[in-house]
């Protein structure tokens, strides 16, 4: 039997690291050279295609290719298995290159693959299946399809909006406002029913924010370059629906495969008559333009993403006028993020009511998180809200690396906290996460395990924000300056009794005082670290020992002879060559070449690079001087 | 040079909001901006954008640096999923390596060293960018043989 | 058209005009909320945080930013219950670390009794609080000299690369605006000099006094000439000068009535 295959090849970022475009590179030889043999009558191959899509979002195990209609997904596949699988093609598929699931069997089926298996994709629904770049492929799976009807309609935007609402929608950035609501009331400022009404319809602008920067997240980046055409619509109906004209995609500059895509997908758009001066022949306006971010994690936050348009520094302002009243030039503005606007016309095709019968009663549909850290299975999962943390760690994820002991899930990124075991059963959506001390943030989830040390995991996220900070108001800029310095010394030895409290007090400073959402909302990752693990602090302070054996100021590292099996990998790991030791004589660290950085531990299989508390107790000549002065830069 | 910068400049309308946009176009051609650049652009973008509006930019935008950079630029991300899976310990072996920290630069112009934030590709954590080429799960035993491609005469030291 | 707003600030009842801000409500009833960046000629700052009052409007109770925050509804306002107090006092403590020199800061800070030696001071710190009166001052003017430099903990204010700057006029507003007296300026009969730039003086016609910048008048001139093309150009006068020159055009103008 001869039938059409596609061969689909996943070339996001992750993948395109793996050299995946060099496996679709060979495979499109591979099936060139099996063409000249269909000539000759192997029928198998005759008209199989090749298709460069984006991100399946297992990258961990990629490159993937997936066989179309077979439903048979390759992974980790390389340029020299081409031939292979072209090869079989219509007979059995290449065993070597399948998934092996948690029982050690093969798995044909991406939906026999445990990473896969209980995963809703609404947002994702494109991503992997099309080729991003070919705007036909996003309209054969029903592609512009809802924005055409509402433009050839003319259907009322109350309509449409009131189908946002309906779903219950909420903002996939962070913050869940409700999408349905903003939209409105931006229509109704534009529309001159506000506060400030004359009357007269005002220019309204929507944005849409790419400015992915949350640490541990990258779902954003695989929706820009996996489906922009999804991202473009949901953008061209947000337009429709609040009367604008301009809108903008900002997306981060470091995202050179998201730009290249979604600038060719807004070509290809405007030549189909969906965005430009004439849409779809009805005289309607809308300019789309992308705005490159410039590497700066607090122009994610809306006023400050707008500053950053307008060519200002990404410093934010006060919202007690909303944007939707008062945004980009002071006009009425809607930015939504990307994951938001890629599920507003899946939800126009269904319908707000079914779309809100998915997820809990508070946070409809379904959301799309990053699941990354001492996981087995690491990459991007799309599950419906209320899902537990224990299901997407455990199940979805494959429990924790090395079969260590789960400590915490730090979700949010930097705005967010850290979760321990106690709350594994935690039904995951916007309110579940905010109650616990973290938040939904844009879905970045960092499984953590026993070797990381918690203070040192508040001292990173205070770090990044103590340079992320913009700098404009008191207490993000100093309360952090204070609270990094004041971790760093506990991280050292440092500490002194008085400073969890003193920390508290900094935090709570910040939560209340500071401007925008970036500064109320950094000391989340202290906060939420010292609410679950005060012991942990309490221990780097009074007794200077990092119970995780990670702080390089309070640590030492010895092997256990017992436990080590020669293996060699500390050694090669160990960046100083403070190691020896052979087959023949027992390996041993050389406590003056040491400084402590833990690549041993980290390569050793056996668990016999063990720590121990510094033997001089640094902390404790530490702990009685005061850290003033002792500004860390 | 300055040719050059005015032909960036001119590729956007004389607008405020492309600031930043020239600013990036500049920075990619010369991996700086040079001292030389701000008043071209603030002639070409009008009365609206001043000097120092142009010089707070540039030192608020992590992508935009003015200082030189070396030939080749070793990024490592420092996202919580590489910070997790080691992306510190890199960075150390990096500075014993090259001699230079985070920031800095080589002697001999050949490297430069920078800490970026997260790049996405947490799945393949730790991530070192050199230039343009992504090198994913990097190992202490795999660092020296990739540095070696970037040194002079290295494959990669074109 | 406006509409009038009621509200309640420490206990006493006021009103305004929907739109207006709140520090400047509570000073016109007289009530004086502590500020440090807030200027009645720079608005929307909003950078120091000193000004935060406690806004309870329908049940629901924040902290707000009382220099930029609009009365839009009725609300009940506290600028000095505890919750306030911690919180001006922790960010009047974390300005007096920043900016130990500042006196009038030192004193801010002292009164809140509020002693954390555990927070340091910082490293090169003196008299600049980075509220950015002096950037906003110059912008408004016109001009670009001075900025603010980097991001985050590493903010300051200085002019492009740290060199005189080819658009400072030595008007010296910057330093006139400054809350700590943080700019140095040295004036002479003959010369203002200012970030790193020698200006000479503008004498005035009449009087031959000093008065501002030869810099900084024919900015003056330049830009009275863009928004009155054709105007007459006026001779360098001091305000002195000035005022007797515009009352003694008031006095001609009678004359001829």
């Amino acid at each position: 039997m001869s039938e059409t295959r596609t061969l689909l090849v996943c070339c996001g970022t992750g993948c395109l690291a793996n050299h995946a475009s060099e496996v679709a590179d060979a495979l499109e030889a591979a099936v060139a050279a099996a063409g000249v043999d269909a000539v000759v009558g192997v029928e198998a191959s005759d008209a199989a295609t090749v298709k460069r899509t984006g991100c399946n979002g297992f990258c961990e195990n990629g490159p993937i290719v997936k066989v179309h209609p077979d439903d048979i997904s390759y992974y980790k596949v390389r340029p020299k298995h081409a031939e292979k699988i072209v090869a079989s093609l219509g007979g059995e598929p290449v065993k070597a290159l399948l998934y092996r699931n948690d029982e050690k069997q093969l798995v044909t089926r991406q939906l026999d693959n445990p990473f896969y298996a209980s995963q809703r994709k609404i947002a994702l629904r494109n991503i992997g299946e099309i080729d991003p770049l070919v705007i036909e492929d996003y309209q054969e799976r029903g592609g512009y399809v809802v924005l055409e009807r509402i433009i050839r309609e003319a259907v009322p935007p109350e309509t449409v909006i009131q189908e946002l609402i309906d779903s219950g929608l909420r903002g996939r950035g962070g913050a869940g406002f409700p999408t349905g609501i903003k939209w409105k009331t931006a229509a109704g400022y534009a529309r001159g029913g506000g506060a400030d009404a004359d009357g007269g319809q005002l220019p309204a602008f929507v944005c849409c924010n790419g400015d992915e920067g949350d640490p541990g997240a990258f779902m954003d980046r695989s929706i820009l370059e996996g489906d922009p055409h999804g991202v473009i619509e949901g953008l061209a109906i947000c337009a429709y629906a609040v009367g604008a004209e301009q809108g903008f995609l900002y997306i981060r500059d470091e995202y050179g495969l998201a730009l290249k895509n979604v600038s060719a997908a807004l070509a290809s758009a405007e030549e189909r008559g969906f965005i430009g001066d004439d849409i779809l022949g009805t005289g309607r306006k809308l300019h789309l333009e992308i705005v490159r971010g410039g590497g700066a994690f607090v122009c994610g936050e809306s006023t400050a993403l707008m500053q950053s348009i307008e060519g200002q520094l990404g410093e934010p302002r006060a919202k007690y006028i909303r944007s939707a009243q008062r945004g980009l030039w002071d006009y009425p503005t809607v930015l939504n993020n990307v994951e938001t606007l890629v599920n507003v016309p899946y939800i126009l095709a269904c319908g707000g009511a079914e779309y809100a019968k998915l997820g809990t009663a508070r946070s409809s549909g379904t959301k799309v998180f990053s699941l990354v850290g001492k996981v087995n299975r690491t990459g991007l999962i799309e599950v419906p809200m209320g899902a537990t943390l224990r299901h997407l760690i455990f199940d979805i994820g494959g429990g924790i690396k090395n079969d260590r002991a789960f400590k915490a899930v730090q979700t949010g990124g930097p705005s967010g906290g850290c979760i321990p075991e106690q709350y594994l059963d935690l039904e995951v959506d916007f309110d579940g996460l905010t109650e616990k001390g973290a938040m939904m943030g844009s879905g970045g989830m960092i499984v953590m395990d026993d070797h990381d040390c918690m203070v040192e995991v508040a001292r990173y996220y205070v770090g990044f924000l103590a340079e992320e900070s913009c700098g404009k108001c008191t207490p993000c800029r100093e309360g952090l300056r204070h609270m990094q310095a004041i971790l760093t010394d506990i991280t050292e030895g440092r500490g002194q009794p008085g400073d969890i409290e003193l920390l508290e007090r900094l935090g709570h400073t910040l939560q209340q005082a500071s401007l925008c959402e970036l500064g109320k909302t950094a000391p989340n990752p202290v906060l939420s670290t010292i609410k679950y693990f005060r012991d942990e602090y309490e221990a780097h302070i009074t007794a200077g020992v990092c119970p995780a054996g990670v702080c390089p100021e309070l640590t030492d590292f010895y092997i256990d002879a017992e436990a080590c099996t020669s293996c060699n990998a500390c050694k090669k790991a160990c960046p100083t060559g403070a190691i020896e030791g052979d087959k023949e004589r027992a390996y041993v660290i050389d406590m003056a070449l040491c400084i402590s950085c833990g690549s041993c531990r980290a390569a050793c299989r056996f668990d016999s690079v063990c720590t121990r508390g510094k033997a001089r107790g640094k902390a404790a000549a530490g702990a009685g001087t005061s850290a003033e002065g002792k500004v860390a830069s | 040079m300055e040719e050059r910068i005015r032909e960036i400049a001119q590729r956007y309308p004389a607008e405020k909001r492309f600031s930043l946009a020239v600013l990036q176009d500049v920075q990619r051609e010369f991996n700086y901006i040079p001292p030389e650049a701000l008043p071209l652009i603030k002639e070409h973008l009008g009365p609206d954008v001043r000097e120092g509006q142009l010089y707070a930019l540039a030192t608020f935008y992590k992508a935009l640096s003015l200082k030189p950079k070396g030939k080749h630029i070793i990024k490592i991300c420092d996202g919580t999923a590489c910070h997790m899976q080691g992306s510190t310990r890199l960075i150390t072996a990096v500075q014993l390596a090259l001699g230079i920290g985070p920031g800095e630069c080589t002697p001999d112009g050949q490297f430069s060293l920078e800490l970026v934030n997260c790049v996405g590709s947490c799945a393949l954590a730790p991530i070192m960018i050199v230039d343009e080429t992504y090198h994913s799960k990097v190992t202490m035993e795999g660092l020296p043989a990739i540095l070696d491609t970037y040194r002079p005469g290295g494959e990669r030291d074109v | 058209m406006s509409e009038t707003v009621k509200l309640v600030i420490d206990g006493k009842p006021c009103t305004c005009e929907k739109g207006d801000y709140l520090l400047e409500v509570a000073q016109r009833n007289g009530i004086r909320i502590p500020r440090m960046c807030y200027h009645e000629g720079l608005s929307g700052l909003g950078a120091c945080r000193v000004c935060i009052v406690e806004v309870v409007e329908a049940g629901r109770s924040r902290v707000v930013t009382s220099c930029i925050y609009p009365v839009l509804s009725e609300i009940e306002v506290f600028t000095q219950n505890e919750k306030i107090k911690e919180l001006r006092g922790m960010v009047l403590t974390l300005l007096a670390r920043l900016a130990p020199n500042a006196e009038g800061v030192a004193k801010m800070a002292a009164k809140t009794g509020i002693e954390l030696p555990r927070l340091a001071v910082k490293e090169g710190g003196d008299t600049c609080i980075l509220c950015g009166r002096c950037v906003s001052a110059c912008e408004a003017l016109g001009s670009g000299a001075i900025a603010k430099v980097n991001r985050g903990v590493t903010k300051e204010i200085a002019t492009p690369y740290g060199e005189p700057s080819s658009e400072c006029i030595g008007c010296g507003s910057c330093a006139f605006v400054c809350p700590t007296d943080s700019i140095a300026s040295e004036r002479t009969e003959e010369s203002f000099t200012i970030w790193g730039r020698e200006f000479e003086m503008q004498r005035c016609s009449v009087c031959g006094m000093p008065f501002t910048t030869q810099a900084a008048f024919a900015f003056l001139q330049a830009a009275q000439a863009e928004w009155e093309p054709g105007a007459e150009q006026q001779p360098p006068l001091c305000e002195e000068c000035g005022k007797k020159a515009v009352a003694r055009q008031i006095a001609n103008a009678g004359k001829y009535l």
